[in-house]
């Protein structure tokens, strides 16, 4: 069986690649297969990229390769010539699955990928395993209160792996084959233009999906004022702040803040929410999460129930008192 | 210009976990355990469609048309549609023809798209409530050959095409796509969805509905599927997530915010 996991432009290499993977080096084991990776667009281009992409190929497996797909008309992002250059490496390669790991990207290209290919896809998986020649796929439906077992019965399948779903590699040391692969891409192709990109200020410098401690603000903030004290606590956590739907879409905090089934999905050591209900489709975005605190002033919300400490109680009042706690802890440990 | 939103019907996503149940052959949501409504983005798209309606009206006329492909009953998610103001809505009716995916549906999607030609934008939600795909849309814009837009929230006429607003995963872009054009649309704070007027309401509970069938849109049922590969559900399995929560009590919210960084500390979490 072989396995490509398309890399694609990215400001950074980084975790959900390695993830990404991850979930392919198990599926490549059960099958005696190989893993391959592609790299596309800019990163093609950049030595340090293709170096970290070949080193994640040798880690999967023995006999990886690494694919180069470098053309001046992918340099700006269009994702109909994605699709189309993606569309001759597949045809190249062969491949029986075809991976993207966990990014919103991932997302706009491999549905499309797949129609063009006429195979099977599945979004967001969470669990990736061989049956009797078949792949067997794990997905969250119903806002995560189910999981779907599907199977693709047949190759070519393309899979999105959900991000924080699965344990990355570890970096390695570059090795095995590179090949460059030419594509032709048609000028009238081309149908849309990046003409802007806009990136969000978060409450501090720790990236949400990096973060090892996430404190998140939910309808029960009240306002934007609220997420002043939580991005306070976060900084002298050293974590990160995050957000329900709830609070994205009164406006109160960027959406690129959200976490749950359609934000980012997160899986620090500690996250604590506050005046965040517990929604399932907010819960789903947390499930990686190793400790949860819930902090609300109605002790019959959800939350409670995926929590694994809960503290009833106004947040205007708590959140405060916790700040100074984290403070005399942080100025204890430097004495 | 006229302007198709794709909408669909789902089992209620708020309904909490302890309430859900599987069917007995372990392959959806058992019935009856919620109401049926309208997917959430689906409901931020009609939004995204209402605006620029409202944007142009100097301008250009718009004409908002509801889609939707289901059984009879989904009739009801086109009457939500038109309480809101879309101009008219059409059902495609999925009986008699082969269970749904996100391949059958785009594919009639696309050919009802053909029908109502000249059409110069078509919005779906950026994935379902329920099954969360997320490909009807890019399966759509590939069947028509069109330019296709995701992580959409706000949308502006411009010069041969449309300026739109995309998220990404550090922000968000301006993309500029060639009319005619696919987007999907996800949630911000400048599409929260409107109520409908009481008295919307009661006229669109009345109005038409007419339904197209498959045979009508694409001929033979079988050809819908083509020789594409397809996903084989096995079971749906409910996750265990229940925790036991350990409350945090205290006299004084310092006697709280001390126990719990101790009880973090125990489990070497801090």
């Amino acid at each position: 069986m072989r396995l490509i996991l398309v890399v694609l432009p990215t400001p950074e290499i980084g975790r959900s690649e390695r993830e990404a993977i991850g979930a392919a080096r198990a599926l490549a084991t059960a099958f005696d297969g190989e893993v391959n990776v592609a790299l596309i667009g800019p990163v093609a281009e950049s030595i340090a990229a293709y170096r970290v992409g070949a080193s994640l190929a040798s880690e999967a497996s023995a006999n990886a390769r690494t694919f180069l797909i470098a053309h001046p008309m992918l340099r700006e992002y269009a994702p109909e010539l994605y699709v189309s250059a993606l569309e001759q490496l597949l045809a190249a390669v062969r491949p029986d699955v075809v991976l993207f790991p966990g990014r919103t990207i991932a997302l706009e290209i491999a549905p499309r990928l797949a129609y063009r290919l006429g195979t099977a896809m599945v979004t967001d998986a969470i669990g990736l395993r061989a049956e009797d020649g078949a792949v067997v796929i794990t997905k969250p439906v119903y806002g995560g209160k189910a999981h779907a077992v599907v199977v693709a019965p047949r190759p070519p399948v393309v899979v999105c792996v959900r991000p924080r779903a699965f344990d990355p590699i570890k970096e390695g040391i570059a090795e095995g084959g590179i090949r460059w692969i030419e594509v032709t891409l048609d000028p009238l192709l081309r149908r849309t233009r990046l003409l802007e990109r806009i990136q969000e200020e978060s409450a501090t410098d720790t990236a949400l999906e990096e973060a090892r401690i996430i404190v998140s603000g939910g309808r029960g903030m009240g306002g934007p004022e609220g997420f002043q004290l939580l991005g306070e606590l976060a900084r002298w956590l050293g974590g990160a702040v995050g957000a329900s739907r709830a609070a994205c879409d009164a406006g109160w905090v960027p959406a690129s803040w959200q976490i749950g089934q359609t934000g980012k999905k997160v899986a620090p050591d500690l996250y604590i929410a506050v005046g965040i209900s517990g929604a399932s489709q907010h819960v789903v975005g947390i499930s990686g999460a190793r400790c949860i605190v819930a902090i609300n002033k109605d002790s019959r919300a959800p939350i409670f129930k995926v929590a694994d400490l809960g503290i009833v109680e106004e947040y205007e009042r708590v959140v405060p008192a916790l700040i100074e706690e984290v403070k005399r802890l942080r100025g204890a440990e430097r004495a | 210009m006229r302007v198709v939103v794709c909408v669909t019907q789902i089992l209620d996503p708020e309904i909490p976990p302890s309430e859900f149940r599987l069917n007995a052959e372990r392959t959806a949501a058992a019935e009856g355990i919620g109401q049926q409504v309208i997917s959430i983005f689906d409901e931020n798209a009609l939004e995204v469609a209402l605006q620029l309606r409202e944007r142009m009206i100097e301008r250009e006329q718009v004409e908002i048309v509801a889609l939707t492909v289901g059984p009879s009953s989904s009739a009801d998610v086109l009457r939500k549609a038109l309480s809101l103001r879309a101009d008219r809505a059409i059902l495609i009716s999925s009986e008699g023809g082969p269970s749904l995916d996100g391949f059958v549906v785009a594919r009639l999607l696309a050919a009802a798209v053909g029908k109502l030609s000249p059409v110069d934008l078509v919005l779906c939600g950026r994935e379902t409530g329920d099954w969360h795909g997320g490909q009807v849309g890019s399966f759509l814009a590939e069947a028509l050959g069109w330019a296709c837009v995701n992580f959409v929230s706000r949308i502006e006429v411009s010069e041969g095409g449309f300026l739109m607003r995309r998220q990404s995963d550090e922000g968000w872009e301006i993309v500029w796509a060639m009319r005619p054009a696919v987007a999907t649309i996800t949630n911000d704070e400048a599409n929260v969805p409107r109520l409908p007027k009481v008295r919307d309401t009661m006229l669109a509970a009345r109005a038409p509905i007419p339904v197209w069938t498959i045979s009508e849109l694409v001929g033979d049922a079988a050809e819908l599927w083509g020789g594409s590969g397809r996903l084989r559900m096995r079971e749906l399995v409910i996750p265990s997530t229940s925790k036991a929560c350990e409350w945090i009590e205290g006299e004084t919210v310092q006697e709280k915010a001390a126990r719990l960084v101790r009880a973090l500390q125990e489990r070497r979490i801090l």
